[in-house]
Parts: structure tokens; C-alpha cells; sequence
């Protein structure tokens, strides 16, 4: 971008921020893209609450830097694009993408399909829940019979002598 | 100072399960109670459950992470590791808690016989059996008796809650492994109870304006008013007194409506701030009741691993209470593992939100931008099951809650600061525990398995830490703890610590229910030898 070009204003980065939700959340079949929903507007606003007014000016120039509202770029170009913003503003991009499945997933139209393509899913679940069939006790409950425990009385020393936790495990959890 | 010098019989720091407990045993004894809470209440249509945007909230100003809401009723805690997940306000945590509801085992309590890794506990779990069922009775827990894992307990006073589809799934995956499995037991009342309504399964399971799941707001603190006790909001302590005797004489606290310092004081004390603010206080409180130095020592969060599987039945994980089933396969300790203690599966539904589960819930498996956004929707959405394993870390003086010599909140309180990182044999724990949930994921026939170590890129644990416990631990001796089997602190014999501090193990269970019945002991303990405490000027062993 060059020095000559004036940051994108507050009046034109809905635009611009309705085509990048665009790229993340295209339409396609019944769904909705999410431009179409115009989830671009509760994303600034919940980015003003998050970080204040001036946050704005950060993303319209994030957004500026990658070339949106992609205008006269081609479907390729405007997936590499967001895929750079993606890898030089890792942080920024996370945001904006929970943000957008978040706001995305929350609105009315998604949230009926969700629910008419046989998943159940109400807007606000906690109004009236979802039935659900009572746990039946005759065919339900556990007949494994598996599991035991030790009494009190019968707890006995156990030898760690051979654990040798004075060690260090080094590569443990993902990395194990 | 003082627009009010309140003296009351007994004073109480903090409104959550510990505290409310306390203040309805004793208001119902007819003392005179005051309770302190830095927060305040929260109306029923706060809760993000009733707004059309409640799954950005759940993430965002109903965080539980106090780093992440920032609210104003909180302190600031300063973490290098932990996730510090807590709620300051009227019911405490409990606003926000999950209220997974199983109980320690036995053997819990002997570890210093079993391995002198861990201390033993001065009491067992014979004497605390009875209060758990009454607890459970005054909450109106829901469960299945007769789990072959644990010691027999009384029926539940409500029954269990729906079997849902992802507990049907698991139940079968852990068949196939020979496993053991129980159907969870929950802080919710599956069918009406003391005027709550029975939970509607809606899958929002943190915190509960409807009052299905128990939160000691609406369960406890209405009973104890009505009992008399009085409850202060927006009071922060900031300091705990005492006379020459070295009993505690009763807090110096600020009203944050008026901004004025005032002074309550007590013939008794009881600290009931948690994990974090107990020991902060009586830190920032001269180093009170901490000849030991174990103020604020041996933090436990419990060793916690994940795992979120997809299978192809559609499970519908989305509906229904959060926790499905509970194994205990591995609870005891098996030196062959390779490690002491043992740990527990506590498996979940999934996500109650399209939104929360294409953002990377529990794994940090992120729905595809772009073109194939709506394709791995529809083959993942209604298809997740989530799984923990939670294990009994071993203590550490080291893992602990301190106060920053350099920094103060607006009060003039140092700030907490809070370092955890897991030992070698939790390290060797987790190692197992997240073979055994890749395990559990082929037995369902999952056809995808995301494991979570919370460990970020460069390595640092930072475990969602819901459970702060250990910091104040009772014991046998005073060189060694804080408080004695009945919560009295060593140094000062009329202050009493309720809270999950106290509990030098962490078993394998999620904590309120031992909590909770410890706190009912104790409070009755105090109830019964009220005269003799408000004179008494030595802590004895029990």
C-alpha cells in the first residue's frame, strides 16, 4: 500500500469487511454467506467493545494491507489474500475468524437450518431445551459390574522404589 | 475509617458454596452472621443463557477466566501458567461452574500411608460420608447409586439425568475396552426439587439462571437469609485483624459503592475466598495464620488432559447436560503405570454451540474458512464428544499462589501472582492418560481423534484451571499446615478456612461436592463449640 492512499474510513470498512467474512464463510447449497447475514456489523461492534474505537483503525488497516474489499481480484487471489493475513497477523486473524463463526452461528437464518437438517438447535436453548427421553433405569442402568476401591483400612504402602521420578520426562503431552 | 463498626458473632469472607453454607448452619443456630462479598448478585436475565448472543458472551463477559472478562468485581491474579478460572459474586464460582458432582474416594484421603507422596489427610473419608449425602439432599443432586467404583452412598435425591446419545456412544466404546463406566452424578436436579425445575437439557452448562443447575445463590443463600444472616455485597476485605492474643478480631473491608473503609468485627472468622483469595488475603493480612510458610503453597489443579473425538452417528452432542458418563477405571494407584495416584475420565457432550464447536472447542479444532466450511460443518457438527482425563497431582511447595512485591490493586492489596507447572510423576500421568483417551477414541470408531495437553506453542502448561485447592491445607501438624481437621487455622484459633484451600490432595473428581460436605462439617463444628471458640486461644489436633 502506498503512502498516497488514505486509510479506509470507518464508512467503507464494512465493505471491506463484508467481503473477508465472504471469504471465510462463502455461501454455498442453503447456507447463507456470511456477508449475506451481515455479520461484518456485530463484528465491529464487538470488536469496539473488546479493544475501544481506535481498534477499528487497526483492522481497516489490516484489511487495507491485503486489498479488501478485493475488488478485480479473482476467487484465487482473494482466498491468498486472507490466507496472508492469516500467517502475518496470526493473532488478528483468530479473532476475526472465532468472531465471524460466532456471530455467524448465533443468527437466526443459521441457526433454523442447523435445526431443520435434523441436528437440533434452538437460538436460545436455555428458554426451553430440547427433549430428551428420562433415563430409563431398566435398560440403562450399568450391569457391567466392573469397578472396585479400596477401603480405608486397606490402603497399603505401594513400592515406588522403581519409579525413579527423580527423572525428568522430557517429551510429555503432544509431544510424548 | 469505620463509617460502621459492625460487631457480629460470626464474620464470613466470601458468598460462594463454602460460605453460603456456612452462613445458613449458623444464621439457623440463631448467630448473629455477617458475610462479606466483594462482588454482587447477579439477576437471573444477566446470564448470558437468555441472550441471542450467549455463545459469544460464554466467551467474552461471561468468560470464567478473570484474565479474559476483566470485570469489576474481580482482582487481578497474575498467572505464568494457568487459565485463572473463577467468578466473584454472590454463589462464587458456581455461577459459572459446570457442577460435575462426584465424590472422593477412600484411599484419597491416605496417600501419605500409600506413597509419602502426598500428606495424609487428618480426617478419612468415613468422616466425611455423611455430609455428603446431606449436601446432596440439601442440593437436590441427581445421580445413580450403586457405582461398584465407590463406596455405597445414599440414593440421589433426584434421579439421573437423560442418558444421552454421546454417553451411549462411550458406554459402549468402554465395554469393548473392559472398562468401568457410571453414569455422571451432577449438581442438577434431573426432576423438580425444593422449588427448582428439573434441568431442560438445554446444554449450556455454565451456570444456570433457571436454577436447574444448583447455584448457591439461588439454592442456599435464600435459605440462609431467611435465616437471618446478612450478606454485605461489593465488600472487599482487605485485611484480616487481630488482637494480642492472636485471635482474629474481625476484617477492615472497603464498601465499593461508597468507597469508604469500614471494620466488621467477630468473634469468629471464616475465610471463605478460594483457592487464590484466601491465601492472598491472609498474605496481604501481615503473613496471617502462616508459621507454617504453607500459605499459599502445594497449589493443585489436578493433572487435565482432553480429547475430542467425532464419530459418524450423528450423537447430537449439543443438547443435554455437559457431563455424560464417568469412568473410574483408573483411579487407584498402580505403581505398573509407571506413576503413583490415579486419574478419571469425565466425559462430556460436546459443545452447545455451532458457534463454540467450529472455533476449536476443547481440541482447538477450527472449522475450515473458506470452501469447505460448510462441508466439514455438516459431517462434524452434531458428531463431537468431548472427554477429560483428571488426575491427582502430586503437591508442590513451589506450585503456588504469592503476592507481588511490587504491585498493588486500586485497594492497595498486592496482586496475586500464581505459578503451576506439573511434577515428573504428573508429567508421566498425563503421558498415560492421553494414550488411554486416543484408546477410548478407536473404541467409539471415531474418524477423527484431536488430543489437547494444554500446553501452548512454547511449551508452558496452562491448564483451564477451575480447580485452585491445596494452598491452606489442613493437617495433623502445625509445621506442616495451615488448618487442623476442622478447618481452624493453627495460629489463630477462632479463624476458620472453608474453601477448597484446605484439601491437602486433590483426588480425581472435580472438587464442590467435597467442598461442600467439608464446609457443612465444619460449620457444624463451629455451631456445636461456639462458647468454647470465642475464648479459646489454642488449635488442637483431630
Amino acid at each position: 500500500m502506498t503512502d498516497t492512499k488514505q486509510t479506509m474510513t470507518n464508512a467503507t470498512l464494512p465493505a471491506a469487511l463484508a467481503a473477508f467474512v465472504d471469504q471465510l464463510l462463502p455461501g454455498k447449497g442453503d447456507w447463507p454467506s456470511g456477508a449475506t447475514l451481515g455479520i461484518q456489523h456485530p463484528l465491529m461492534e464487538r470488536l469496539v467493545t473488546q479493544s475501544g474505537e481506535t481498534a477499528l483503525e487497526g483492522l481497516s488497516q489490516s484489511l487495507e494491507k491485503i486489498g479488501a474489499p478485493f475488488n478485480g481480484l479473482d476467487a484465487d487471489a482473494r482466498a491468498a489474500a486472507v490466507r496472508r493475513l492469516e500467517t502475518e497477523e496470526p493473532d488478528r486473524f483468530q479473532w476475526l475468524q472465532t468472531a465471524a463463526y460466532q456471530a455467524y452461528y448465533e443468527n437466526p437464518t443459521v441457526v433454523a437450518l442447523i435445526d431443520a437438517r435434523g441436528t437440533p438447535y434452538k437460538l436460545r436453548p436455555h428458554v426451553q431445551g430440547y427433549n430428551l427421553p428420562k433415563f430409563d433405569l431398566e435398560t440403562q442402568t450399568p450391569k457391567h459390574g466392573r469397578g472396585h476401591w479400596t477401603r480405608t483400612a486397606d490402603v497399603k504402602p505401594v513400592d515406588t522404589s522403581g519409579l525413579n521420578l527423580e527423572t525428568e520426562t522430557t517429551k510429555w503431552g503432544l509431544q510424548r | 475509617m469505620s463509617a460502621t463498626d459492625q460487631t457480629c458473632d460470626v464474620l464470613i469472607i466470601g458468598s460462594g458454596a463454602t460460605g453460603s453454607i456456612s452462613a445458613l448452619v449458623l444464621a439457623q443456630a440463631g448467630l448473629d452472621v455477617v458475610c462479606l462479598e466483594q462482588g454482587g448478585w447477579i439477576e437471573r436475565k444477566e446470564f448470558a443463557h437468555l441472550h441471542q448472543d450467549w455463545s459469544w458472551q460464554r466467551q467474552t463477559n461471561w468468560n470464567p477466566d478473570v484474565n479474559v472478562r476483566r470485570h469489576p468485581d474481580d482482582y487481578p491474579v497474575d498467572s505464568d501458567s494457568s487459565q485463572v478460572l473463577m467468578w466473584n459474586g454472590v454463589g462464587g464460582s458456581t455461577n459459572v461452574y459446570g457442577a460435575i458432582w462426584p465424590r472422593y474416594r477412600p484411599s484419597d484421603f491416605r496417600k501419605g500411608d500409600e506413597h509419602g507422596l502426598q500428606p495424609n489427610w487428618p480426617i478419612t473419608y468415613e468422616d466425611i460420608a455423611p455430609y455428603y449425602d446431606r449436601v446432596d439432599r440439601m442440593l437436590g443432586t441427581s445421580g445413580l447409586a450403586g457405582d461398584p467404583a465407590q463406596p455405597t452412598r445414599a440414593a440421589c435425591p433426584t434421579g439421573p439425568l437423560p442418558f444421552t446419545q454421546p454417553a451411549q456412544k462411550l458406554a459402549k466404546a468402554f465395554d469393548k475396552l473392559g472398562w468401568h463406566w457410571w453414569p455422571a452424578e451432577a449438581g442438577v436436579v434431573s426432576e423438580d426439587y425444593d422449588g427448582r425445575p428439573g434441568c431442560n437439557g438445554c446444554g449450556m452448562c455454565n451456570g444456570c439462571p433457571r436454577g436447574s443447575m444448583t447455584l448457591y445463590a439461588q439454592s442456599i443463600w435464600p435459605k440462609a437469609l431467611a435465616a437471618g444472616a446478612k450478606l454485605q455485597t461489593h465488600a472487599r476485605v482487605l485485611r484480616i485483624e487481630t488482637g494480642s492474643d492472636g485471635r482474629a478480631t474481625g476484617a477492615v473491608w472497603k464498601n465499593r459503592i461508597t468507597g469508604a473503609e469500614e471494620r466488621t468485627k467477630a468473634k469468629i472468622v471464616i475465610v471463605a475466598a478460594n483457592g487464590v483469595g484466601t491465601p492472598r488475603l491472609l498474605l496481604a493480612s501481615d503473613n496471617l495464620a502462616n508459621s507454617s510458610d504453607m500459605v499459599g503453597r502445594n497449589l493443585l489443579h489436578h493433572t487435565l488432559v482432553a480429547a475430542q473425538i467425532w464419530v459418524n452417528e450423528q450423537v447430537d452432542g449439543q443438547i443435554g447436560y455437559v457431563a455424560s458418563l464417568i469412568s473410574r477405571e483408573f483411579a487407584e494407584t498402580d505403581v505398573s503405570r509407571g506413576f503413583v495416584n490415579g486419574f478419571n475420565f469425565n466425559c462430556l457432550t460436546s459443545a452447545p454451540s455451532a458457534g463454540e464447536l467450529t472455533s476449536g472447542w476443547l481440541s482447538g479444532t477450527k472449522a475450515p474458512w473458506g470452501e469447505g466450511h460448510h462441508d466439514w460443518f455438516d459431517k462434524h457438527f452434531g458428531h463431537s464428544i468431548g472427554l477429560f482425563g483428571i488426575g491427582d497431582d502430586l503437591p508442590n511447595p513451589e506450585n503456588r499462589v504469592y503476592l507481588d512485591v511490587n504491585r498493588t490493586d486500586e485497594d492497595g492489596i498486592p496482586i496475586a501472582q500464581m505459578h503451576y507447572a506439573p511434577g515428573e510423576n504428573d508429567r508421566r500421568m498425563m503421558n498415560y492418560m492421553l494414550d488411554r483417551l486416543q484408546e477410548i477414541g478407536e473404541a467409539a470408531g471415531a474418524f477423527k481423534i484431536a488430543l489437547q495437553d494444554y500446553r501452548d506453542a512454547d511449551g508452558v502448561y496452562r491448564t483451564p484451571a477451575w480447580h485452585m485447592i491445596g494452598t491452606c491445607r489442613m493437617g495433623s501438624d502445625p509445621e506442616t499446615s495451615v488448618v487442623n481437621g476442622w478447618h481452624q487455622c493453627w495460629d489463630v484459633p477462632n479463624m476458620f478456612i472453608m474453601d477448597g484451600s484446605v484439601l491437602p490432595t486433590g483426588g480425581v473428581v472435580n472438587p464442590t461436592p467435597t467442598i461442600s460436605a467439608l464446609a457443612l462439617r465444619a460449620a457444624e463444628h463451629i455451631r456445636d463449640n461456639f462458647v468454647d471458640l470465642t475464648t479459646t486461644t489454642r488449635s488442637q489436633a483431630v
